[in-house]
C-alpha cells in the first residue's frame, strides 16, 4: 500500500465515527421527518402538509414574522459584536479589560432563568419603569412584543459571536493595521479594506451560528413574545404538542430546516473556496 | 498527492455541512419523533416480575406512574406509607415523573408493551388527565372499574364515573376560579354575563392565559364557548356540536381589544398569576389550587381572594387508570379503595388545596364547611378530543385576528 493511500485510510478511520454520530442523529431524523411530512391527512403520501403550511393566513405570518426576527437580530448581534470586538482589540483602557472580563457571563447563565430575568427588568411594571418612573419616562412595551424577543436574541448571542470575532482580530498582525495607517489609510479604511476581510470567515461563521440559533429558539419567544404571530420554534411546539399533529409539526420542522441549509449552503461554499485556493 | 487531499478536503467539507445542519436537525428530530423514553425513567427491572407469584406472606408490590409538579409527589409520599401501614400485604412501588419530562412516552410504554404482548410492560397504575382517559379507552389499555372490587367508587358522583365510561377514577379535582385583587375590585361579577360586562368596562384589566398553554385560560375559553348551549353539552365529545361555537368565538374575538395589552394572553397558568402580583391587571381565571398555595408560601398577596362565578368554570379531575393487563389487580383495588376514603381525601385535600374526588356529603362536616360556596356550581367538563380543536380555532381567530 502506497504512502498517500494509507494516509487517506487513516483520514477516513478518523472521521468516521463523527460521522456516523452525525447520520445517526441528524441525518436519519432528517430523513424521517421528511417522509412524516409528506403524510397527508387521508393517509396519502404528498405535498397537502405544505400546502397547509402556507395556505393557512396565522402560519404564513409566523414564517415571515420569524425571517424578520432571525434578519434584524443577526443584523444587530454581528454589528455589535464587532464594535466590541475591534473596542477589546485597540482600546488598553481599564473598562476594556472589565469588559474583556465579564462579556461572557450571559453564556453561563440558563436561557428560562435570563428570560425570566428580562422579563422582570422589562415588564410593563418592571424595574426598569420603575427606575424611569420619577423622571416621567414611560417605556414602550417590551415584553410580550416583538423588541423583546430581539433583545433576548442580543443577550443570548452576542457574547459568542464576540469570542469569535476578538479571535479572529487577535490572529490579524498589527503590524499590517500599523504599515497601512503610516500610509495614510483612515479609521473605516482600515475596518473595510484589511480589517473585515481578514476575518471574513469568522463573520460567516458567527453569522450561521447566530441564524441557526435565533431561527429555532424557543424558550424567549415562548415566554416573551405576542400569541401571534409566533416564532416557527414555538409554532413547532404547538403543533406538535398541544394539536398533536405530527405531519404538519414535521412540514415545519423540515422547513425550518431548508431555511438553515440555505445558509448553510453559503457557508460551505465559502469554506471549500478556501480549500480549492489553498492547494 | 493533489488528488487524494481533494478527497479529504472533500470529505471534512461534508462532516462540516452535516455540523452546520445539526442545529436545524434537532429541532426537526424534536418534533419529528415522538421522544423515547430516557434511561432513567426505566422502571428498576430487577424488582419487576419478582413479587407477581407472591407466595405467602410476601407483599404483593405493584408500580404506580404518576406525573404533576412537586405537590403530587409530596402527596403520594404521604398516602402511600398510610396505605402500606394498614395493608401490610400490599407494596406500592412510586415511580414520579417530573412535570413536562415524560407523560406522553409512560402512556406510549403502556401501548407498546400491549402491542408487543409483554403485558402491563410494569406500569400499573398511572395517573393523568382526561386526555389520557379517552385515549386509553379508545386503544383498550384501562380496565373498568365497579363498585363490587372498589366499594368506596360509590362515594364518587356517578355522572363524573359515567363520563369516562367507569375507566378511571377522579380522585382530586381543582377548579379554575376567578382570582382578583380585593384592593382595587370590591364587588367581583358573580355571574359570566356580569364578568364579561366587568372586562368591557375596565378595559386591559383582566387578562387568561393563552388556552393552549394551561387550564385555567381553557377554561375561561370553554366557559365562553358553551355559555349559551344546553347544559348537557359539556359532556358531549361529537364533532357535530363544533357548529354552534361560532357565537362564542365572537364574544372572545370582541373581548381582544378589552383585555391585558389589547389582546395579549400571557403563556402557561403563572403566567396570568404573575401579572396580577404585580399590578398589571386585577383579574384573571386561575386554579384555585396554584393560588391558594402560593399564597401560604407567601408568594401572592393576601388581597387576592377567590370568586366562583355561575355558571361555574370548569374544573379538572385528575384520574387514576388500571392497566388492564395487569396481574396485580386486587393489589392496586385495594389501594383504590383507600385513595377513595375519607380518610385519604381529607389528606388530599389538606395538601393539595384542591377538591375532594368523592362527594361532599361523605366527607366530614369540617371539610364540608370548608368546601361551603366554592364548591357550589362547579362544572366538570368532558368534551373529549374536542378541547384541541377549541384550542387550534382559538389560535386562528382570537390569537392571530
Amino acid at each position: 500500500m502506497s504512502k498517500e493511500r494509507k494516509q487517506a485510510l487513516w483520514g477516513l478511520i478518523m472521521v468516521a465515527p463523527s460521522f456516523v454520530i452525525l447520520l445517526v442523529v441528524v441525518v436519519f431524523p432528517i430523513v424521517q421527518s421528511f417522509v412524516e411530512s409528506l403524510r397527508g391527512e387521508d393517509g396519502t403520501y404528498g405535498l397537502s402538509r405544505y400546502e397547509a403550511l402556507f395556505a393557512d393566513k396565522g402560519m404564513r405570518a409566523n414564517i415571515w414574522f420569524t425571517l424578520q426576527i432571525t434578519v434584524v437580530s443577526c443584523a444587530l448581534v454581528l454589528l455589535i459584536s464587532y464594535a466590541l470586538a475591534l473596542y477589546l482589540r485597540f482600546s488598553p483602557g481599564k473598562t476594556a479589560a472589565w469588559i474583556r472580563r465579564t462579556y461572557m457571563i450571559p453564556m453561563f447563565i440558563p436561557g428560562v432563568i435570563a428570560t425570566y430575568g428580562l422579563m422582570n427588568l422589562l415588564g410593563n411594571h418592571g424595574w426598569l419603569s420603575r427606575l424611569l418612573l420619577p423622571f416621567g419616562v414611560t417605556l414602550p412595551r417590551i415584553i410580550f412584543d416583538p423588541k423583546g424577543i430581539v433583545i433576548a436574541n442580543l443577550w443570548f448571542n452576542i457574547p459568542f459571536a464576540t469570542m469569535l470575532l476578538s479571535s479572529a482580530i487577535a490572529g490579524i498582525p498589527g503590524s499590517v493595521i500599523e504599515s497601512a495607517r503610516d500610509v495614510g489609510a483612515g479609521r473605516l479604511g482600515i475596518f473595510f479594506r484589511i480589517i473585515f476581510p481578514l476575518s471574513f470567515k469568522t463573520f460567516l461563521v458567527a453569522l450561521t451560528f447566530v441564524f441557526m440559533g435565533v431561527i429555532g429558539s424557543f424558550t424567549a419567544p415562548f415566554l416573551i413574545g405576542e400569541n401571534s404571530p409566533q416564532m416557527l420554534g414555538v409554532a413547532m411546539e404547538q403543533v406538535f404538542g398541544v394539536f398533536r399533529e405530527r405531519e404538519q409539526a414535521a412540514a415545519i420542522a423540515v422547513f425550518t430546516f431548508l431555511l438553515c441549509s440555505a445558509l448553510g449552503f453559503f457557508y460551505i461554499r465559502s469554506m471549500a473556496k478556501e480549500e480549492a485556493a489553498r492547494m | 498527492m493533489l488528488l487524494k487531499n481533494k478527497n479529504i478536503a472533500g470529505l471534512s467539507a461534508l462532516t462540516l455541512a452535516l455540523a452546520v445542519l445539526a442545529g436545524c436537525g434537532s429541532q426537526s428530530s424534536n418534533s419529528g419523533n415522538a421522544p423515547s423514553p430516557s434511561a432513567a425513567e426505566a422502571p428498576p427491572s430487577s424488582s419487576a416480575s419478582a413479587s407477581s407469584s407472591a407466595s405467602g406472606g410476601d407483599p404483593v408490590k405493584f408500580h404506580f406512574y404518576f406525573t404533576g409538579s412537586q405537590n403530587v409527589k409530596d402527596l403520594w409520599d404521604t398516602l402511600i406509607p398510610m396505605f402500606e401501614k394498614e395493608n401490610p400485604l400490599v407494596k406500592v412501588e412510586e415511580v414520579y415523573i417530573p412535570s413536562g419530562t415524560g407523560a406522553e412516552p409512560t402512556y406510549d410504554r403502556i401501548l407498546a408493551a400491549k402491542k408487543a404482548g409483554k403485558g402491563a410492560g410494569d406500569i400499573d397504575l398511572y395517573e393523568d388527565g382526561i386526555n389520557y382517559v379517552t385515549q386509553g379507552g379508545k386503544d383498550d389499555v384501562w380496565e373498568t372499574l365497579s363498585t363490587g372490587a372498589i366499594p368506596n367508587l360509590a362515594n364518587i358522583n356517578e355522572q363524573t364515573m359515567n363520563d369516562v365510561a367507569n375507566l378511571a377514577v377522579p380522585y382530586r379535582s381543582s377548579a379554575v376560579l376567578l382570582a382578583y385583587n380585593s384592593d382595587k375590585v370590591n364587588d367581583p361579577p358573580k355571574t359570566l354575563d356580569e364578568l364579561l360586562d366587568w372586562i368591557r368596562e375596565h378595559p386591559g384589566r383582566f387578562a387568561y392565559n393563552d388556552p393552549s398553554t394551561g387550564g385555567a385560560g381553557s377554561s375561561f375559553v370553554t366557559t365562553v364557548i358553551y355559555k349559551d348551549l344546553p347544559p348537557e353539552a359539556i359532556h358531549e365529545s361529537d364533532p357535530a356540536i363544533m357548529s354552534q361555537w361560532d357565537a362564542g368565538f365572537k364574544t372572545l374575538k370582541e373581548l381582544g381589544p378589552y383585555v391585558y395589552g389589547k389582546g395579549i394572553y400571557p403563556k402557561k397558568n403563572q403566567g396570568t398569576i404573575d401579572l396580577l402580583q404585580n399590578g398589571e391587571v386585577d383579574m384573571i381565571p386561575a386554579w384555585s389550587d396554584m393560588v391558594l398555595q402560593q399564597q401560604s408560601e407567601n408568594l401572592l398577596s393576601k388581597s387576592v381572594k377567590l370568586q366562583q362565578i355561575t355558571p361555574g368554570f370548569n374544573g379538572g379531575p385528575t384520574y387514576l387508570m388500571v392497566n388492564k393487563l395487569s396481574d396485580k389487580k386486587d393489589a392496586i383495588y385495594q389501594f383504590l379503595n383507600f385513595v377513595l376514603s375519607p380518610e385519604a381525601q381529607e389528606v388530599i385535600v389538606n395538601k393539595m388545596n384542591g377538591f375532594p374526588g368523592i362527594e361532599l356529603s361523605h366527607m366530614s362536616q369540617e371539610m364540608q364547611d370548608k368546601f361551603k360556596g366554592v364548591a357550589e356550581g362547579f362544572r366538570t367538563f368532558n368534551i373529549g378530543d374536542l378541547g384541541n380543536e377549541i384550542n387550534k380555532r382559538w389560535q386562528s381567530e382570537v390569537a392571530a385576528q
